[in-house]
């Protein structure tokens, strides 16, 4: 015979302003099955916890339910006390009479009837209830980042300097990301490549990374602490134990012509190529889409003029699998190109660029060594037009976020045009100026007001091309929206921070959400900022929403502390609401009949296959078995199975019905 | 006596071609190959399954048009084939509920011999479940022509229409559970109207325990179902239950990429999410 107790907490007044909490203790003592019933002020308090405990051991109680808040928010303490009062913590339930009842109605009778109801559903279920035991799972203390640039780079120098075990993977051939290709960065421009590279080798020779290059997540299994990550590397059809990075191959080869990424466009590279001086791994990969030998079949210079015989033209792609505990996601982001903007040339006009472009021409390292030229003509623009909000903000563009960093970094692109082209002009369109962070501000000032780049505030209609010079036709809203038309040589445009292609599909395969621009979700957009939905799966940098280098290093160092407090652990426990497949009474043995549609449904790969066999080894029965490690307690193969073999440890079909029922048997 | 109360078809045309068959059955059987035969033999009103363990039987072999039972159901009956390696002849829908049941893993072919007669009445066998497949996808599909008047009527009711003609219909079912055993989809060891905790479903027979069973049923045979009719056929009231799952195979094939009209292969409908799902059903 069941001895319930049952607790029904005020919350102060979130729950006695609306519901009559004396009554529904009241009804609830005369309940079937209930053994003692009480209302207090705050249950979750130390006496309130006290009376509960208390009563577990003088009234010899089976099950405790809780009338209180959500079970998200107090569940674990209430499990606590009944378990620190010698009940299993998983007799213990909550009825949610705040936020199912007190705060969503008015003070009336019904009101209290609910809640009344809602405690006898929780009495019927945990009459069902079983004692069960947390599970504790084993941790693989090494830790996956997905992705090289700044953020990725951060988080995995700072989890490997806590001693713990990193393996990156980088889609390019070389780590760096977007920020080696910066020239300098505001608000101290700083040369990026100065500050950037020696983090990059870093992290080349730290003992604690493994650095997969020109590598992808192929496929991610497994939960918190146990993944599984199947990686494929790409070939390279270099061998990078013989290769030593003389670049003979990359010199003499005949294909010269295709456009070089890490210059946006603006410069060439060869089919066989390292993307840039400064390259980590400093070793070339051969572009085989763009490779003679590999489109045409023949070639092979590469092969002749490599001193170590390091070509291997016939490699293939590899896939390795790591056990891993846990992932931070670092895969950053990309800007719109300028073929997104029919109003500014459709991408047709050489000379209006990209803001990621103006990088490259800015930068020593780039295809004008630094000078500001015309790719068209090679000349120096004498006037130039930065653009702001180019795609951002625009709702009706399907851009309505802001991409943070553009009022910036085009304040400096201005700053930047003006120390290097002294007679030059500059104008800036723009919004508002977002300079919120520490010196921000002062550094659009000193565009502004040292360096004389003039700021017109308003938006650019459109560009169009005559004799030789960009039309840009725009308004200035400070002066009652007069038109504005600047014959301009060169027009950037601070297009919009966009997800990296491919950002879908890789969340896909983690099973990580994402948001309506394939950004990355954070668990919780105040409190779980680098957290993901997925336990074990932290997120760091612009994969999540565009944001400047210091907000993702800070990021990437807060994922980091994440995956080292996760590591220091030895094992974890687990909540024991999982999935279990029944055993019964020979000939039968479960009613499991191995359909395996449930392994089908589950989201987890948590379905293994059993045999049972007879004492003479033969197998009697295949059935489905769940790996407690894996399951997330979903449900969703209970669901699935037609004869009802899988069951959910605390939600168990029982419970559910029961509390169905103590709702319909009035 | 039933011999004189119940008139006997005269063998049709398709007789011709059971010559073949039997042969094929005869080398099966003599070569060891097969230990247990599931064929149609000549019943008394229609041709009815019979099970052929020796060679001495197979002249009772026949295959035509009026073959329409599911013999996939036996396939998975223990009690009937024990661990024997089994032949059978297939008819088209017994085809697909022999892909599902191998997508379920309760069949294994290395055990199994499959046959058909096609529309050219000759023997084939399949040796891989492509074979079945592409048969399927280019064999006739059989039209049932009587269901045809009560599906249009069906689908020209309004929603209270059909519920008032489905409760009405099912009032009458009494729960002998024949479209159960008639199902080769029907294999569970226990099945959820003998799970007693909970109760999910009502044991006795009244209309809405019937309906439960039903729509049950019919939920149960979502994207695995092969619309051969057989529920239907089995029902000793001639309730058209058949319809409901009949149904859901349009549901499905309506908004899911799951075919079932071209073949049942290893999708699940319900559980496997593939880009060229419709999604008609997301507004």
């Amino acid at each position: 015979m069941s001895k319930i107790g049952v607790f029904i907490c005020h919350c102060g007044e979130n729950i006695s302003a609306t519901v009559d909490c004396e009554r529904v203790a009241a009804e609830a003592g005369k309940m079937d099955g209930v053994e003692f019933a009480t209302d207090y002020k705050y249950m979750c308090s130390d006496p309130g916890q006290t009376l509960i405990k208390n009563a577990i051991k003088e009234k010899g109680l089976t099950g405790v339910v809780v009338g209180a808040c959500s079970p998200r928010m107090h569940e674990p303490t209430f499990r606590k006390a009944c378990a620190e009062a010698g009940l299993n913590p998983y007799l213990c339930e909550m009825s949610n009479l705040r936020e199912h009842c007190s705060w969503v109605h008015e003070k009336n009778e019904q009101t209290t009837e609910k809640a009344i109801d809602l405690v006898k559903m929780l009495v019927e279920k945990v009459k069902k209830n079983k004692p069960l035991n947390a599970i504790k799972v084993p941790i693989t203390k090494k830790a996956l980042v997905i992705g090289g640039g700044i953020a990725g780079i951060q988080a995995a120098l700072d989890i490997a300097n806590a001693g713990q075990q990193v393996i990156m993977v980088e889609k390019e051939p070389s780590i760096g990301g977007h920020m080696s290709q910066l020239s300098e960065t505001f608000p101290t421009l700083d040369c990026s490549q100065c500050i950037l590279t020696p983090r990059m080798v870093e992290v080349a020779q730290h003992p604690n990374i493994t650095l997969y290059t020109y590598a992808e997540l192929e496929h991610l299994d497994g939960f918190i602490g146990n993944f599984k990550a199947t990686i494929r590397l790409k070939a390279k059809s270099v061998d990078y134990k013989l290769c030593t990075g003389c670049g003979a191959c990359t010199t003499k080869c005949p294909n010269k012509k295709i456009p070089s990424e890490f210059n946006e466009g603006l410069g060439m590279r060869t089919a066989i190529y390292t993307p840039f001086p400064q390259a980590v791994p400093n070793k070339p990969v051969i572009d085989r889409a763009n490779c003679t030998y590999y489109q045409k079949g023949k070639c092979k210079v590469c092969e002749k003029v490599c001193p170590t015989g390091a070509i291997q033209y016939d490699l293939p792609d590899q896939f390795i699998t790591e056990d891993i505990g846990a992932v931070v996601i670092a895969t950053g982001f990309n800007v719109l190109k300028t073929d997104f903007f029919p109003e500014y040339g459709y991408g047709k006009y050489a000379d209006v660029l990209t803001g990621l472009q103006f990088e490259r021409l800015a930068s020593a390292s780039g295809p004008t060594l630094g000078e500001i030229r015309r790719p068209s003509d090679g000349k120096v623009p004498k006037k130039i037009v930065f653009i702001a909000c180019s795609g951002s903000r625009d709702p009706a563009k399907g851009i309505p976020y802001c991409s943070k960093i553009c009022c910036m970094y085009t304040a400096k692109h201005a700053m930047l045009y003006q120390h290097k082209v002294h007679d030059g002009e500059s104008y800036v369109f723009y919004m508002d100026i977002r300079a919120g962070g520490k010196n921000y501000e002062e550094f659009v000032r000193r565009a502004i007001e040292d360096d004389g780049v003039n700021y017109i505030r308003g938006r650019v209609a459109r560009i169009y091309e005559k004799d030789g010079k960009y039309i840009v036709k725009g308004a200035d809203t400070l002066l009652g929206s007069k038109p504005v038309e600047i014959e301009a040589d060169m027009v950037v445009l601070a297009t919009a921070g966009v997800s990296n292609p491919g950002a879908e599909e890789l969340a896909q395969k983690m099973h990580v959400s994402y948001d309506a621009y394939k950004f990355f979700a954070e668990a919780h957009p105040k409190l779980k900022p680098v957290e993901t939905n997925t336990a074990g799966i932290f997120l760091c940098g612009a994969c999540q929403a565009p944001k400047d280098i210091p907000e993702t290093v800070g990021m990437a160092s807060g994922a980091a502390a994440k995956v080292i407090g996760l590591f220091s652990n030895n094992e974890l426990t687990r909540e024991p609401l999982i999935a279990v497949v029944n055993r019964s009474a020979p000939p039968v043995f479960s009613t499991c009949v191995g359909c395996f549609m449930c392994q089908t449904a589950c989201p987890y790969n948590a379905i293994e296959r059993e045999e049972i066999k007879g004492r003479d080894g033969s197998v009697i029965k295949t059935v489905a078995k769940v790996n407690p490690g894996l399951c997330q307690g979903c449900g969703t193969c209970v669901a699935f199975c037609r004869s009802k073999a899988i069951d959910i440890q605390g939600f168990s079909n029982e419970q559910m019905f029961a509390e169905v029922m103590a709702l319909m048997n009035e | 006596m039933e011999d004189v109360l119940i008139e006997k078809k005269p063998a049709i045309a398709g007789n011709s071609f059971s010559g073949e068959l039997q042969k094929t059955a005869n080398e099966l059987l003599q070569s060891g190959e097969v230990e247990l035969f599931i064929g149609y033999e000549e019943g008394t009103r229609f041709p009815r399954p019979c099970f052929i363990a020796s060679t001495d039987e197979v002249g009772k072999l026949i295959f035509d048009d009026r073959c329409t039972g599911n013999l996939a159901v036996y396939l998975t009956r223990k009690d009937l084939i024990g661990d024997k390696k089994v032949g059978i002849t297939a008819s088209y829908f017994a085809l697909r509920s022999i892909l599902r049941l191998l997508t379920e893993h309760q069949i294994q072919l290395d055990k199994l011999v499959v046959l058909t007669v096609s529309a050219e009445k000759e023997v084939i066998r399949f040796a891989t479940t492509d074979d079945i497949t592409a048969y399927l996808q280019t064999a006739p599909i059989p039209v049932r022509e009587d269901d045809k008047a009560l599906i249009e009527k069906l689908n020209a009711m309004s929603r209270e229409e059909r519920w008032e003609f489905w409760s009405a219909e099912l009032s009458k079912c009494f729960k002998c559970y024949a479209c159960r055993a008639a199902c080769p989809m029907c294999y569970c060891t226990k099945c959820i109207v003998e799970e007693n905790r909970p109760q999910w479903i009502q044991p006795w027979a009244s209309t809405l325990a019937n309906i439960e069973w039903h729509i049950n049923r019919a939920m149960h045979m979502t994207g695995r179902c092969a619309d051969c009719g057989a529920c239907g056929a089995a029902c000793p009231l001639g309730l058209p239950i058949h319809l409901l799952s009949h149904q859901i195979v349009q549901e499905v094939t309506d908004n899911f990429a799951l075919d079932v009209n071209q073949a049942v292969s290893g999708d699940n409908a319900l559980s496997t999410f593939k880009p060229e799902d419709k999604e008609n059903f997301i507004k």
